[in-house]
């Protein structure tokens, strides 16, 4: 049989999460409204109850825990954080700094890894521009070699944190091409420090949720970055970039878990309280079906998000394959901001008239789940993804 | 300093509801946590090990399998062993069997300098077995403690809570304190990396043959109080919310009184 239980320190990881989320977290939420970067203090919270980078080698100040830990994480956070802004400084960091532990150069991994654990750097992921998106192979940043650095030209745009590591310093885990002739196969991976850094100038866009981070993009004008920045070998950029977006993208899928479950949980208590023609709303059958169809999605979505964080730490341990882990993760992300931000609209929709105000928490969770439905891979992507794996590669559509 | 701390996992009672009709706990779906005024007591443990330099913090509590994640919790605020009394003879035990249970535990753990209790479990709110564990105990007892300072390895100063102030304690050791939090207590929430320590601490069950003592007083057999039924009284009367600022809400306040003849105009 199939054992679904959480190991013990999984459970009592959750239980002491759910507490420091209640009373550092939550009474902190309101700040985020409008604010378009995260505040130092909850920065600061999050790194002192040892969530950045949890999953991070010790060596570097982590905690070296599984990713499925990090995943009750995602989930509890965007209960406390329904708007999202905080899960998604959280599972940034948590990804790209993953990434950067794996495959890292010792000299970076020292000097950015032990900062971003202390909440003292930002580190984000930018490889969108202003016209691409996953359409990777197209980008048009370009990185070249001078001595023993690298020189970067080019632009990044609708890239979370860039306000956050332009003012509390760090950088973004960026994708450029060094051999445009050679398509995906000419593309590096470095990691690019924004405060300070000459040649970068910044300019912001308002996302439509997640008002507590900051979205922008850079321009990048010659800026020269060390040869440890690079992450991994030259020209292997695209292959490892998959490794970080599929951790994202499993965790965004607790996240989109957890913002349902707290709207579901805030529509039951509204339709059992909330009557109309002389009756709670919640005796009537068109809600008590709306409610049980989103219910059981968004738990079958909570199952399918574990297993895709589960697939991936057998993939760390060397006991299951990457297209195990892109196929678990892929259909987790398919549907997850799909789902969840079903289940969050009709929860609006039983409030009425309220559920369209912004008195309505609720609405927090459905402008900032929306955003999942592009960020890290489009719900699209992720379908080509399953498609791929169910037909064979000699079905992409786009080769 | 060797100080034992008396633990109980118990239900979240911020989220117990009431069965309208019958007026019973509906318990089902609660979860368990560590009771908040042992939380406190087992904070207040470890800084004063911490103080004093030497020393250890063993949490005991009587319950089945289950209380182990309460004290595990305990082991991740830091205290560094813990013991689980569980036994099926130990069900229905009231406060008295559970203080004499708890008793024979702290005998077998050997010699110590202080137990500390929660003031009461936000379960049962007897607030009877910390006294009479110490009386099982034959030490002494202070309750309503809110601060202990040490003043020398055999010497404490204890702030008791009291109506309308503290009073100021000079009390030897060994002994029994129940500890109530002040107000502005805000409980530590246990980090992973401490949780990862605490799996590593030394964790023992101890079931009735290992505990030994007299079988006749454990459990329902030992206890003299059963609890018949537990209900919140029905709402007698009307309430009304006055929302005001202070001084519209007195004016607001004196109207009503008046009207009720609750107060005469002079």
């Amino acid at each position: 049989m199939v054992d679904y239980r959480f190991s013990e320190e999984q459970e009592l990881f959750r239980e002491s999460i759910k507490e420091f989320c209640k009373s550092e977290i939550v009474p902190k939420t309101e700040k985020l409204v409008g604010a378009r970067k995260m505040p130092e203090d909850i920065i600061k919270a999050l790194a002192k109850f040892e969530l950045l980078g949890m999953i991070i080698d010790p060596e570097y100040d982590g905690l070296g825990t599984d990713v499925v830990t990090a995943g009750i994480a995602a989930e509890e956070l965007a209960r406390a954080d329904p708007s999202c802004a905080i899960p998604v400084l959280y599972l940034v960091e948590t990804s790209w700094g993953h990434l950067l532990d794996k495959y890292g150069t010792e000299e970076a991994k020292k000097e950015i890894l032990p900062k971003m654990i202390k909440g003292e750097q930002f580190v984000g992921i930018a490889t969108t521009e202003s016209d691409i998106g996953s359409d990777l192979g197209s980008m048009k940043t370009k990185i070249t070699k001078k001595g023993d650095k690298y020189v970067i030209n080019g632009e990044k745009m609708y890239i979370s944190g860039v306000a956050e590591a332009m003012e509390y310093g760090g950088g973004h885990v960026t994708l450029a091409r060094m051999k445009p002739e050679l398509g995906t196969r000419g593309m590096c991976m470095f990691y690019l420090p924004l405060k300070d850094t000459p040649g970068i100038t910044p300019t912001y866009v308002e996302d439509i949720g997640r008002e507590g981070i900051s979205c922008g993009g850079f321009d990048i004008n010659n800026v020269e970055i060390p040869k440890d920045y690079l992450i991994g070998e030259e020209n292997k950029g695209f292959y490892i970039v998959h490794e970080g977006y599929e951790l994202a993208r499993g965790l965004i899928a607790l996240v989109c878990t957890g913002a349902a479950s707290k709207a579901l949980e805030n529509g039951i208590a509204y339709i059992k309280e909330r009557k109309a023609f002389g009756r709670p709303i919640g005796k009537y059958e068109g809600i008590q079906f709306k409610l049980a169809e989103h219910y059981v999605r968004i738990q079958a979505l909570r199952e399918l998000a574990y297993k895709s964080l589960w697939t991936y730490d057998q993939e760390l341990q060397g006991k299951a394959s990457r297209f195990d882990v892109s196929m678990a993760i892929a259909m987790a992300k398919s549907v997850a901001p799909i789902w969840a931000f079903d289940a969050i609209d009709d929860v609006m929709q039983w409030q009425g008239a309220f559920g369209y105000t912004k008195e309505c928490e609720d609405q927090k969770a459905w402008r900032g789940v929306r955003s999942f439905t592009l960020a890290e891979g489009s719900c699209e992507i992720m379908k080509l993804i399953v498609a791929r794996e169910l037909l064979g590669k000699e079905f992409l559509a786009y080769r | 300093m060797k100080i034992i701390a008396c633990i109980k996992q118990v239900p979240d009672t911020t989220e117990v509801k009431v069965d309208p009709k019958t007026h019973t706990l509906i318990r089902d779906g609660v979860p368990s946590i560590l009771n908040p005024y042992d939380h406190y007591a087992v904070e207040e443990c470890v800084r004063i090990k911490e103080e004093v330099g030497e020393g250890s913090v063993t949490v005991i509590t009587m319950g089945p399998p289950q209380a182990r994640s309460a004290l595990l919790r305990c082991l991740a605020l830091g205290a560094d062993d813990a013991v689980l009394i569980s036994d099926k003879a130990f069900a229905g035990s009231d406060t008295w069997a559970t203080a004499y249970t708890l008793s024979l535990a702290i005998k077998k753990l050997g010699s110590f300098d202080i137990v500390f209790c929660g003031q009461q479990a936000i379960d049962g709110d007897t607030a009877q077995v910390g006294p009479e564990l110490a009386q099982q105990l034959g030490i002494p007892q202070v309750t309503y403690v809110e601060k202990v300072e040490i003043n020398d390895k055999h010497k404490l100063t204890i702030h008791k809570q009291t109506e309308d102030g503290y009073h100021i304690l000079e009390a030897k050791l060994p002994i029994l304190l129940a500890l109530l939090p002040p107000s502005s207590f805000q409980p530590e929430h246990p980090p992973m990396s401490s949780i990862l320590k605490a799996k590593k601490k030394p964790f023992n069950v101890w079931d009735i043959e290992i505990l030994g003592g007299d079988k006749s007083r454990f459990g329902l057999e030992g206890s003299f109080t059963q609890v018949i039924k537990t209900y919140t009284p029905p709402p007698r009367g009307e309430c009304e919310f006055i929302e005001h600022d202070s001084k519209e809400a007195a004016k607001k306040l004196s109207e009503i009184l008046l009207k009720h003849e609750a107060l005469s105009k002079r």
